[in-house]
């Protein structure tokens, strides 16, 4: 098959980068793989390009390139296309609009797959018949706001199918959207065997990764590790990450392991790349978040050979860990929940063994080989179907995006009203 | 060396052992007499030659043993035709919570430099004086240590330093494996107001004629704490105080002006 990949950005750091990369270099072992960047700001992928794919570029933004885009006056000029309620739609532009219009008209893919809401509507709206449309939702449907809700309700009926990352977000898309003809599966994120090898489970330190964000709950970890040392305080906490922007929760974090006294015992490590090897100096991972959309830390860690405390949120981590054999889930928000959840896995030496290598074994469905099969299962089944037997027959486009044109009329004005609104409010 | 095409930069994975003991793995053959080299930064000349071996898979392998001397301070890595290395997977879980076998104390920590080059950190001690835990309380810090190579005697005393002030405190010494403690008077240390930042080294000179010993954080995986291990502070009458640790992991105590 040939199957091209529609990236915002293939040359930044992000997961959605990292996971498109994984699937599209392991796909590119049997197929004939593209990764269409949006936007170009380097000269090489900061991840690095995946081995055996086509990497280009819709809009060229590198300082200096003889084809350097910002210039254009409608790279100033807001998208029409591009939807207004996804996060990204102040980066897009009359510009983004004709370049992606364009890749996707000259399209001589079999398979084209959006990696945004934003895109995925791209791909909707303005793939021609023929090549297979998939959109991957990356994030979760509850996690758009209203305005991308609606858009993306209308939009992806166009679609041939839509991937989401758990089976709990995939119900979402089934049951709270009307999408009656586009096939709607859910396939986990991929995490590569670590290059180091697994924890031996001996060490004294519980890791946690993640950005210091305020709904990664570290609050929570750090209070629960109160009770921990109060028990065990021969066990320490090693939390990775860099701080948010303002820097606010790591300061905040930091006044709150002084104010507990844990100084000794929780240490902030500050940003680190790769994770593999500082996994493996911990024991036991620890995941305290309020919602993860997949959990990617907590296969990261599983592959490690730990066994992960997390709390029971959605979307994720329920999907991922085996309760009790490979990890304990604990309720969300329940500081002493963790800590004995922690506890028990300290204390019993013979459990904590057993469970980092049940959750070495479980890991490995989330291998890329396997995830990748999944991917081009579906794939190769909706391409094997053919046009007919797929969602969209040509009147069906004609129809629908002409009523499209009518109901985006009413919802620009309908949004601006709404924004009137808010606006009257906010002041 | 030979660097293969697509391998532009040199990268070497490493592995850290307990004895102080370093492998690097660098992807691609190198062509026979292929080294890696250290080179001690800013130290003139000084520089230390690994042969790099074919490890198999495409790989070869450089070993730095424990045995071999490298002097304190940084070392940077380079392929023999000058290229600067690129620091992959360092695999240091064998330094965390290291507890040293040899009097004399030698720690090799692999780093990615801030500029992306790998560079080992090295501190050669003997005695060494490793602090440890840090109880802060009302105008006060207590450091618990461990001091290798050397016994506390008669006459043994903790010193805080600035410039050509020595302030002297007694460690209480519990004789079971070297452990000491340290507390320090805030207030003593203060002294009248100052603007600027002050900076008490902390020392340990186990007997009455004995050298002093620099007390440190060197026995495990992290080359520079100064970030990670953050105690907190004590306001106390015209100063804030803090124990912190410097960019070569010794322990001071800083003394500033009121936040």
């Amino acid at each position: 098959m040939h199957i091209s990949f529609l990236l915002h950005n293939a040359y930044g750091i992000g997961g959605t980068i990292r996971t498109t990369f994984t699937l599209a270099g392991t796909l590119a072992e049997r197929h004939d793989v593209e990764i269409v960047s949006v936007f170009r700001h380097r000269e090489e992928p900061t991840l690095g390009a995946p081995p055996g794919v086509t990497m280009r570029h819709l809009l060229d933004l590198r300082q200096g390139s003889s084809t350097y885009d910002g210039t254009d006056p409608d790279y100033t000029r807001p998208a029409r296309v591009f939807p207004r309620g996804d996060g990204r739609w102040k980066q897009y532009s009359r510009l983004t609009d004709a370049r992606i219009a364009a890749y996707l008209r000259s399209l001589e893919a079999d398979v084209v797959v959006g990696t945004r809401p934003g895109l995925n509507v791209h791909i909707a709206r303005q793939a021609p018949r023929g090549p297979v449309r998939v959109g991957q939702e990356h994030l979760t449907l509850d996690s758009h706001g209203y305005r991308l809700r609606r858009e993306i309700a209308h939009r992806y009926t166009l679609l041939d199918a839509v991937t989401t990352v758990t089976e709990a977000d995939a119900l979402a898309y089934r049951t709270r959207l009307r999408l009656p003809d586009v096939r709607i599966e859910a396939v986990p994120n991929s995490v590569p065997a670590p290059a180091v090898a697994p924890a031996d489970g001996d060490g004294t330190w519980v890791v946690a990764a993640g950005r210091l964000l305020k709904v990664k709950r570290y609050d929570l970890l750090v209070k629960a590790f109160s009770k921990v040392v109060a028990a065990r305080p021969d066990w320490r906490l090693r939390i990775y990450g860099g701080g948010d922007a303002t820097g606010n929760e790591r300061a905040a974090l930091l006044d709150l392991i002084a104010r507990r006294e844990l100084h000794n015992h929780v240490f902030l490590m500050g940003p680190v790349h790769p994770l593999e090897p500082e996994w493996v100096k911990g024991s036991i991972a620890a995941v305290t978040s309020n919602r993860e959309s997949f959990g990617m830390t907590i296969v990261e860690a599983m592959r490690c050979g730990l066994p992960v405390v997390s709390t029971d949120c959605p979307h994720g981590p329920r999907e991922i860990i085996e309760d009790g054999v490979d990890g304990l889930l604990v309720p969300v928000g329940d500081e002493d929940a963790i800590a004995d959840a922690l506890l028990a896995l300290i204390n019993d030496d013979e459990f904590r063994r057993r469970a980092g290598a049940a959750a070495l074994k479980a890991s490995e469905r989330f291998d890329p080989a396997r995830i990748a099969e999944r991917h081009e299962a579906l794939f190769a089944e909706l391409v094997a179907g053919g046009v007919r037997v797929r969602s969209r027959s040509a009147l069906r486009d004609v129809v629908h995006r002409s009523r499209g044109a009518v109901l985006d009329a009413a919802y620009a004005l309908r949004y601006r009203a709404a924004d009137a609104v808010r606006k009257g409010k906010a002041a | 060396m030979t660097v293969p095409t697509g391998e532009r930069v040199p990268r070497a994975d490493c592995i850290a052992d307990a004895a102080g003991g370093v492998t690097f793995d660098i992807a691609g053959t190198g062509a026979p007499g292929a080294l890696l080299v250290l080179r001690r930064r800013g130290g003139a000349g000084d520089t230390v030659r690994l042969p790099l071996t074919p490890a198999g898979g495409n790989h070869s392998r450089a070993v730095l043993p424990s045995t071999v001397e490298l002097a304190e301070g940084h070392w940077d890595a380079y392929t023999d035709d000058g290229a600067a290395v690129e620091p992959g997977i360092r695999d240091l879980r064998a330094l965390v919570g290291r507890v040293p076998e040899a009097v004399r104390i030698a720690v090799r920590v692999p780093y990615p430099t801030a500029d992306g080059r790998l560079a080992v950190r090295c501190w050669v001690r003997e005695p060494h004086a490793e602090a440890g835990d840090i109880a802060v309380s009302q105008g006060a810090c207590t450091v618990e240590g461990v001091l290798y190579g050397a016994v506390l005697g008669a006459g043994a005393v903790a010193e805080a330093r600035l410039g050509e002030t020595v302030h002297r405190v007694p460690p209480t010494a519990d004789c079971a494996g070297g452990r000491f403690a340290v507390t320090l008077e805030y207030a003593t240390l203060a002294g009248p107001a100052a603007d600027g930042e002050r900076l008490w080294t902390l020392w340990l000179r186990p007997s009455a004629d004995a050298e002093p010993v620099r007390i440190s954080r060197i026995l495990d995986d992290v080359w520079d704490r100064r970030n990670v291990f953050v105690y907190p502070a004590h306001e106390g009458e015209g100063y804030r105080a803090a124990p912190c640790y410097t960019a070569d992991n010794d322990l001071c105590v800083r003394l500033s002006p009121p936040g």
